[in-house]
This record gives C-alpha cells, sequence and structure tokens, in this order.
C-alpha cells in the first residue's frame, strides 16, 4: 500500500475513529486502525471495540492499493504533531508502515489486515432518514440522563420506539432510575414497525461527535440487534442493548395538579447558586412554593445555609419539596424557551418538567426527602 | 418391621452423636463437670490431640460410690436439686455427658469424697468392666481414652492430631477466661501447654492467655443497665487481627459462640475498623439466669436471650463508651521488629552519611543568615516551637519539635517521643467532624422514579422487613414484594446511582450473619471518608509548628483519633525507655 493524503483531512477522520478505539485491549488489534486504499483514490479508516464499529472514507493520492492495520492512537498523535499543511505519505510494506511527512518519517508495526474483526450487519430491515438537527436534539436532550450502573444495563442506553397517538411519532427515552427524558418527533417515513431498540451510550457519544459535520439528514438501517447510521462519509455501525427497557410511559405522571410557570435561567441561576452552600454529594435544594413565588434554599450542617427567592407563576396550595440540584440543572439546561412548566403534585410524588404541552421534550424527576 | 425401643447403650451412642462430637467437646464436657463440682485447680493431660487419652482431675468436692454408678447413668445430675430448668446456675444441667462420652471411649471414673475412701469404675464403650477401690486425693479424676474407636465412622472424620489439639486448647482457654479464681495447666504429650495460676483478677487472665501486650493495648469495661452487667476487656481498634479468633464471650461465666454477641462487637467498631480486621475482646456478660435460655443446643455454645435487642444495645453501647474514654489513644508503641532495625544504624560509622554532600551549601545559606536571632520560617522545621518549654507536661501528645519527611510530626512528650501521621491523624479529625454534623441533620435519600424489585429468598425478606424502619432511617426506604422479594422505594442519597441490588443482597447476608444492617452505615461512612479524605492535609504538605501543635490539641480533645479510618494508629509513642534501649543503656 502507498497513499498519500493531506494532513488536516487525516487528522480529522483519525480523530473520529481513534475516539471508537479503547485505551486499554486484551486483544492487541482492537487497539488498531485499519487503513485500506483503493485504486479509486479514497482510503477507508476503520475502527472498532467489537460493539461498535466506524468506518470513514477520504480522499487521497493512492500510488498503490493495499491495506495494513497500526496502532489508532499512534498514528493519531503524529498526525496532530506534524506541520500544519503538510503531506502525509503511507507506504506499508513487509510488517511496517512507513509515515513520511515532511523532514519527519515514522516506522509503524503492524497487524494483518486479515484478522481485524468486523461486525457483521446482518440483514438490516428497517430504514429511513432523520435530519441531523433532529437527531442531535434527540440526544442532546436525553443523554444527560442514561444510567451508568452498570449492573443495569438495560438503562445504558437511549431507547427509541415509534407509537401510533394521535398521529404517527417515534419516542427517544433514557433514564437512571431518578429522572427521565423523553423526545417525541414526529415518525419519519419508512421508521413504521421498527423495532423497539436501546442504542449503547458509547454509540451515542460517538454518533453526537460526528453528527457536527454532517449538514443534511442520516441514514438509520436498524434490525432487532444492530444499528447503522450513514453520516456522509462515515458509516457507524452498532450492536444494541440485549433487554428490555422498563415500560417508563407508566411513571410519567398525568394527574399534577399543581403548576409552576416559571423562567428557567433566573430558576436555574438561582439553583446553581444556593447549591454551592451544599458541600456535600448529595446537593439537596429546597424549594417552596408560595403564591407567584418560590424560596429556594439549601442547608448544609458544615458550611451554613443560602436561599433566594425567584418570582413565577403559582395559583396551587403552598408546600415544600427537595430535589437534587445537579439533575435539576441538568433538565433546566435543556430548556430554550422563556418559561417552563413544572408540574407537581406532592412532595413525595414524581414531578413532571416541559416547556409547555406542545414541546418534543419532557422530562420527570423524583424528588428528594430533605 | 416393628417398632421397638432402642437398647440403654444405643441411645446413648445416639446422644454421644450430638455432645460429643470430637475431642474438644468431650473435654470441655469434664472441664465444666469439674468447674460445677467447685475446684480450685484443674489438671488436663491429653494425647494426640485428645484421641488417645484425655484425663482430667480436680480437687471438687468428689462423689460417693453409689452416685458414681448413677452418674453413668442418662439424665442424672446433681445440678438440677428442683425441677427449676429456666434458672439453671451451673454449667451443666442434662446429665447426658458422661453416659455419651462412656459410651464412645474407654471410660476411667475415679473419685473420692473428703473424709471417705475413693472408688473407680471402668468402663469400655457402655460395658461395665470393673469397680474397685482407688487411690486418689480428694477430688475427681477421668480418663478418656481411645475415642471413637468403636465408633469408626466418627473417628475418620476427626481431624488430624493437630487440629483437634488446637481445638482443645481453644476450649480450655475459653473456660479458663471465665474462671479467673481457677488454676488450669494443661499437658499436651508431655509437654506444658498452658497453666495460670488461681486467683487472678480478669484482665490478667485474659491477657495471660490472649497476648501480653493486650494489658497495654485495651480498655476495661464496666457497664451495668436494668439488672444486666457487662464487664471484660476491650482491645484498642489499633491492635486488631486479621481473623476473629481473639474474640472471647461469655454469658453468666458460659463461653458462647453466639451470631448476635459477634454482631454486637462488629457493629461497635464498625467505623473505627475496616471490614477485614477483628478486634480482640472478651466480654464477660452477667445477666439473671431467667432472661436467658442456655438449653439451645447440647453443646451450649448458643444462647438465647429473652430480651435480645437490649443485650445488643448494651453491647454496642458498653463498647463504643469504653473506646471513646479511649480517646485518642492508640498506645501502639513501635513494633519490636522497627526497633530493631532502628539499632542496625549505627553500625556504618566511618562512612560519610548521605547529607554530607549538601551540607556545605546550606551551610553557606545559614552562615549569612547567623545574625538573625530566629532563621526565617520557611527554611527551618527544626526551630523551637514557641510554646515555652513547661507546657510539654500537660499534653499528653507533647509539643510539636518538627516535622520529618513533610509527612510525620515529631513532638515531645513528658514521657516519650511522638511521632504523628498527619494525614491520618488529620483524615480522622475531618470524618468525626462531618460525622458530627451528619448527626445533626436527617439522611437525605433520593426517590427512585422506576422502583427497583430486589429478588431475594422468603427468609432474608422477613429479615429485611423486620428492619424496614431502622433503614428508613438512614435513608433506604423498602417495601415488602410478595413472599420472596423486596421493592427499593429510595435510596440514601449520599451514595448516588449506586448497584441497589449489590446493597440490598449484602444487607440481607449481613442481617443473616451478624443481625445487624452493617453495610449501609459502613457504605455511608465510606462515602464520608473518601470525602474526609480528599478534605485532609495530605503527606507531603510543609506544616508551621503553630499548625502541627493545633493539630496535636484537637486529637487530644476528639474521640477515636488514635487510629485512622481503617484501623491503623495516627501516632505511636517511643517511651524514654524505648530510646534508652536504642543506645544500650538499659
Amino acid at each position: 500500500m502507498k497513499a498519500t493524503i493531506e494532513r488536516a483531512t487525516l487528522l480529522k477522520s483519525l480523530s473520529h475513529v481513534q475516539s471508537v478505539v479503547e485505551r486499554r485491549n486484551t486483544i492487541p488489534i482492537l487497539s488498531n486502525v485499519l487503513l485500506e486504499a483503493s485504486a479509486d483514490g479514497r482510503i477507508r479508516l476503520m475502527a472498532t471495540d467489537l460493539d461498535l464499529q466506524v468506518v470513514e472514507s477520504i480522499e487521497a493520492a493512492v500510488d498503490q492499493a493495499g491495506s495494513t492495520t497500526v496502532s489508532a492512537h499512534t498514528l493519531f498523535d503524529i498526525a496532530r504533531k506534524l506541520p500544519e499543511g503538510s503531506q502525509v505519505e503511507l507506504n506499508a510494506a513487509d510488517g511496517k508502515m512507513q509515515v513520511n511527512a515532511g523532514r519527519a518519517r515514522f516506522n509503524l508495526s503492524t497487524l494483518p489486515r486479515d484478522d481485524f474483526p468486523v461486525i457483521a450487519e446482518g440483514e438490516l430491515p428497517t430504514k429511513f432518514e432523520l435530519p441531523s438537527e433532529t437527531l442531535k436534539q434527540i440526544i442532546d436532550k436525553t443523554r444527560f440522563a442514561i444510567s451508568t450502573e452498570e449492573t443495569r444495563y438495560y438503562l445504558n442506553g437511549i431507547f427509541f420506539h415509534v407509537s401510533d397517538e394521535a398521529q404517527p411519532v417515534l419516542k427517544a427515552a433514557a433514564t437512571d432510575g431518578h429522572r427521565l427524558a423523553r423526545v417525541t418527533v414526529p415518525r419519519p417515513e419508512g421508521a413504521e414497525g421498527m423495532p423497539d431498540v436501546i442504542i449503547p451510550r458509547k454509540c451515542i457519544a460517538e454518533l453526537r461527535k460526528l453528527l457536527d459535520e454532517v449538514d443534511g439528514s442520516v441514514e438509520i438501517t436498524l434490525s432487532p440487534t444492530k444499528i447503522r447510521f450513514g453520516l456522509g462519509n462515515a458509516i457507524l455501525t452498532s450492536k444494541l442493548i440485549d433487554g428490555t427497557f422498563p415500560d417508563y410511559s407508566r411513571v410519567i405522571p398525568t394527574g399534577n395538579d399543581k403548576m409552576l410557570k416559571i423562567d428557567p435561567r433566573s430558576f436555574e441561576e438561582g439553583v446553581d447558586r444556593v447549591a454551592t452552600i451544599a458541600t456535600e454529594k448529595t446537593r439537596a435544594v429546597k424549594m417552596a412554593l408560595e403564591r407567584d413565588k418560590i424560596t429556594l434554599s439549601v442547608t448544609s450542617p458544615e458550611n451554613g445555609t443560602a436561599a433566594e427567592e425567584v418570582s413565577g407563576e403559582y395559583t396551587s396550595e403552598g408546600f415544600e419539596i427537595g430535589f437534587n440540584a445537579r439533575y435539576l440543572l441538568d433538565i433546566l439546561g435543556q430548556i430554550e424557551g422563556d418559561t417552563v412548566e413544572v408540574h407537581l403534585a406532592d412532595a413525595a410524588a414524581p414531578t413532571l418538567i416541559r416547556e409547555n404541552d406542545k414541546a418534543p421534550a419532557l422530562y420527570v424527576l423524583m424528588p428528594m426527602r430533605v | 418391621m416393628s417398632i421397638r425401643r432402642l437398647p440403654e447403650h444405643l441411645v446413648n451412642r445416639i446422644a454421644a452423636g450430638e455432645v460429643v462430637e470430637r475431642p474438644s467437646s468431650a473435654l470441655k464436657e469434664l472441664v465444666e463437670n469439674a468447674i460445677d463440682a467447685g475446684a480450685t485447680r484443674i489438671t488436663i493431660r491429653i494425647e494426640s490431640g485428645g484421641i488417645d487419652l484425655i484425663e482430667v482431675s480436680d480437687d471438687g468436692c468428689g462423689m460417693e460410690r453409689d452416685e458414681m454408678a448413677l452418674a453413668l447413668e442418662r439424665h442424672a445430675t446433681s445440678k438440677l436439686p428442683d425441677d427449676a430448668i429456666e434458672a439453671v446456675s451451673t454449667l451443666g444441667f442434662r446429665g447426658e455427658a458422661l453416659p455419651s462420652i462412656a459410651s464412645v471411649s474407654r471410660f476411667t471414673l475415679e473419685s473420692r469424697v473428703r473424709g471417705a475412701d475413693g472408688w473407680s469404675r471402668i468402663v469400655d464403650n457402655g460395658r461395665l468392666e470393673g469397680e474397685g477401690p482407688a487411690a486418689l486425693p480428694p477430688g475427681t479424676r477421668i480418663k478418656v481414652e481411645q475415642l471413637f474407636e468403636k465408633v469408626p465412622a466418627r473417628r475418620k472424620f476427626l481431624k488430624s492430631a493437630r487440629s483437634e489439639y488446637a481445638a482443645c486448647v481453644d476450649v480450655v482457654k475459653r473456660l479458663a477466661m471465665a474462671r479467673p479464681d481457677i488454676a488450669f495447666s494443661l499437658e499436651h504429650e508431655g509437654r506444658k501447654a498452658l497453666s495460670v495460676q488461681g486467683d487472678q483478677s480478669r484482665p490478667d487472665r485474659v491477657a495471660a492467655l490472649t497476648d501480653r501486650a493486650l494489658i497495654d493495648n485495651s480498655v476495661g469495661i464496666d457497664f451495668e443497665r436494668e439488672g444486666v452487667r457487662l464487664g471484660g476487656v476491650a482491645g484498642l481498634p489499633t491492635f486488631n487481627r486479621g481473623v476473629a479468633d481473639h474474640q472471647y464471650l461469655f454469658v453468666n461465666g458460659r463461653p458462647v459462640k453466639d451470631r448476635l454477641l459477634v454482631g454486637a462487637v462488629r457493629g461497635a467498631y464498625a467505623d473505627v475498623l475496616a471490614r477485614d480486621r477483628h478486634p480482640v475482646v472478651a466480654l464477660f456478660l452477667e445477666v439473671p439466669a431467667d432472661a436467658v435460655d442456655v438449653n439451645v443446643h447440647p453443646a451450649k455454645t448458643e444462647v438465647r436471650f429473652r430480651d435480645s435487642a437490649l443485650i445488643r444495645g448494651m453491647i454496642v453501647s458498653g463498647l463504643r463508651r469504653a473506646l471513646d474514654e479511649a480517646g485518642h489513644r492508640s498506645a501502639q508503641r513501635p513494633s519490636l521488629g522497627a526497633l530493631g532495625k532502628w539499632q542496625s544504624e549505627p553500625l556504618d560509622f566511618g562512612m560519610p552519611t548521605p547529607h554530607q554532600p549538601a551540607a556545605p551549601v546550606q551551610h553557606q545559606v545559614w552562615d549569612r543568615r547567623a545574625s538573625f536571632i530566629t532563621p526565617p520560617a520557611p527554611m527551618g522545621r527544626a526551630e523551637p516551637a514557641w510554646t515555652p518549654p513547661p507546657e510539654t507536661i500537660s499534653y499528653p501528645l507533647g509539643v510539636a519539635r518538627g516535622q520529618v519527611a513533610k509527612t510525620y510530626i515529631v513532638a515531645e512528650a513528658e514521657d516519650g517521643l511522638v511521632i504523628v501521621d498527619q494525614h491520618a491523624a488529620h483524615e480522622r479529625l475531618v470524618l468525626e467532624r462531618m460525622k458530627r454534623a451528619v448527626e445533626g441533620g436527617t439522611v437525605k435519600s433520593q426517590a427512585l422514579l422506576l422502583p427497583e424489585v430486589v429478588e431475594l429468598d422468603e427468609s432474608a425478606c422477613d429479615r429485611l422487613e423486620a428492619r424496614i424502619v431502622e433503614l428508613a432511617e438512614l435513608g433506604l426506604e423498602l417495601e415488602r414484594f410478595g413472599p420472596a422479594a423486596m421493592l427499593v422505594r429510595a435510596t440514601p442519597a449520599l451514595l448516588g446511582a449506586g448497584d441497589t441490588r449489590g446493597l440490598i443482597t449484602d444487607l440481607a447476608d449481613e442481617l443473616a450473619a451478624y443481625d445487624e444492617a452493617l453495610s449501609l452505615k459502613e457504605r455511608l461512612d465510606h462515602v464520608a471518608a473518601t470525602m474526609a479524605c480528599h478534605g485532609s492535609v495530605r503527606a507531603g504538605r510543609v506544616l508551621s509548628v503553630a499548625e502541627m501543635n493545633a493539630l496535636l490539641r484537637e486529637m487530644e480533645v476528639t474521640p477515636h483519633s488514635g487510629q485512622c479510618n481503617h484501623g491503623r494508629p495516627t501516632w505511636v509513642k517511643l517511651a524514654h525507655g524505648d530510646i534508652e534501649k536504642l543506645f544500650g543503656r538499659k
């Protein structure tokens, strides 16, 4: 294999693929990136951790077609440190790959291309397209609620499913057992009959990174066990979490009769300010609701107390409720409009938060006993 | 097949299966009989771990000739003068031991009442072989030879002579600890294994039987509540062991191994000792005879209390109070090994010390500043403390003299040199402060959006259900969910979104093993300890003398400051005597 690429192009696609590669691997070849130069002037870069695989194709001047694998992180570091604007020459032969750029020369050891594992996609019967902006919105508004608890592995991702309500919709939900985030969008064409899938956290993170480079729409094809995202030059393929996502619709409260309308920015800032006092990991914020006013307060046995009043629209009976400040901030950070609706029932019941009843995103938060 | 009443010798052999499991259990019965007979000196001789021979001689009251025949009958005893089995005050009472042992060994019973002649009976595996006059001092001598010779099944299951011997020693130790007024001696294959004098004090006896160092590293306990009395010796947390073999628990002078008591001891030491370390304790519980049932098991190592919550509460608070009084004490002197290393140092006499090459440079700096009365603070870590010397006397941990390796504070106390690990000490102080803060408030709990169902076996669920209120106070809200599952509604907020299932299973296991929900408290403490660790002075930080003194003074007034969160000492003292030893003056 012999090819020449512009350093910036190589660096960009390597930055995409190398983040799939785990830092430490028990199987040596998983640390490597597969480089495949074809005679039509393109190089395919491919990396995998056996659950997730990314393939990116870039233009290059190919003198001699061929393929090899080299350490992804090493090649990435080399590309990063090469001078800007330089041409990088890759030359693989006899179990070594030479990387030449300007006056720098590297000789990297390689592993045989045939050992490189490729995820067998199998048949992917469902196929639809989503605008990249919509997909970005879905991910941004739900990913903070993904659980990191390995014992409840079925919560370690975003749950996608379709549903026929007044009109056909696609719903994405994530929860860690304390809070829930759900986004509802109109069902794209071709998604009818889509199986329920849980897309793992790592795939979501990689997908989100790649989405920044895509303008048009993303082609999604999936089966009950695999999903593939076509993102322009890159293709991301992932295994899906084999588990059953809990029936979350049960926990979305419908009868919360006390409604608070408030400016999300002043609410968020108020919570952030009083939470300074809370040094503990718990960061519990108490919220006392009165007519058209809420008082946020934190009491720390070591540091003292903090309180802030925020005005809002509230007409029901006053009461007190506690929340984890971090959870509140996560949710409020996702609200873009000027008002947010907080639907409450009592100090122990789940609370519903959303911009308004038209908004695609909806959040449920469990209170804290303080 | 017809039903028949079993012959006497078979009944005895079946009973022997319960009472006499191995040589040590036979030995236990015999020594207990000797104690019950009012002996002041008990001599024990065993051969090959008690399998070949057990001989117990005492100077107790002895038995009459016709009583001896009755003693070898089943359910014959002198220890229940009336029918009040609820109020047993002797160690034995079932009347099973002697006939059981006699049915599985060659058994020689010799006894003499004061003022009469001795008599002996020999029984070979349940059959009377002969009787006749015997010459012996007043008291009783029992010889058990070739235990289980005719019960090959049982004999095969015995362990090696060495481990049977270890079990025998343990039995004698426990009984000897219970009765410091009686002299005990144990001889194994002609070698004296254990010998204690009579009329000892309890702490002396405990120390003699466990570890001589225990006396210096323990606190005494004497505590009474509602007619129950708790006495004994509790080892300091820093004086811990890797296995729980040095925990001796006695109820009314009877050695027991009861999970309630073991759990209570663990609970009392929970936040001062790492999970895998075990304290050394000898606890003597005296309860009214009718408040405890010892007739649970033939071997009588388990007991049942009428009010077990009271007993558990007593042990935990009694131990805690005693340990609190110990305060900052860690009382660990440097180990002999460490002292030995120190001694070997002066050997390299002629060699230049490694400090010398650097010395000239420093000297120049110092020379130039020689005109200053006191060198500037950052330069010298060995300057005299600002506090006037006479005050040394008033502080147990002394006055800071300097810092070594930016990690250890060296202080001079009235009776020696104190070395403090600054990180460990400060970590403990921060933790104690945090715990005080937490005790003031309630534990916050985070409700779960999706209540988690944890499947457990039914008895585990019952145990958890019984503690629902107690667990809710710690922020864990549980509900019974069908016969074999628990529903978790809320978890302590401090633990974050942790592994709930693991926590519940651990708790259920602990309730089974110790009757105490330790791991929840432990996990909460662990979070607190981690935060304490991050919030405390690290090793490697240079402290000023004023800072060091402030740390020492705070340690003196803070309970449990003698050990770090893992049971390691935070300070050691090199007494004047130890220093003198290093220089060969003593």
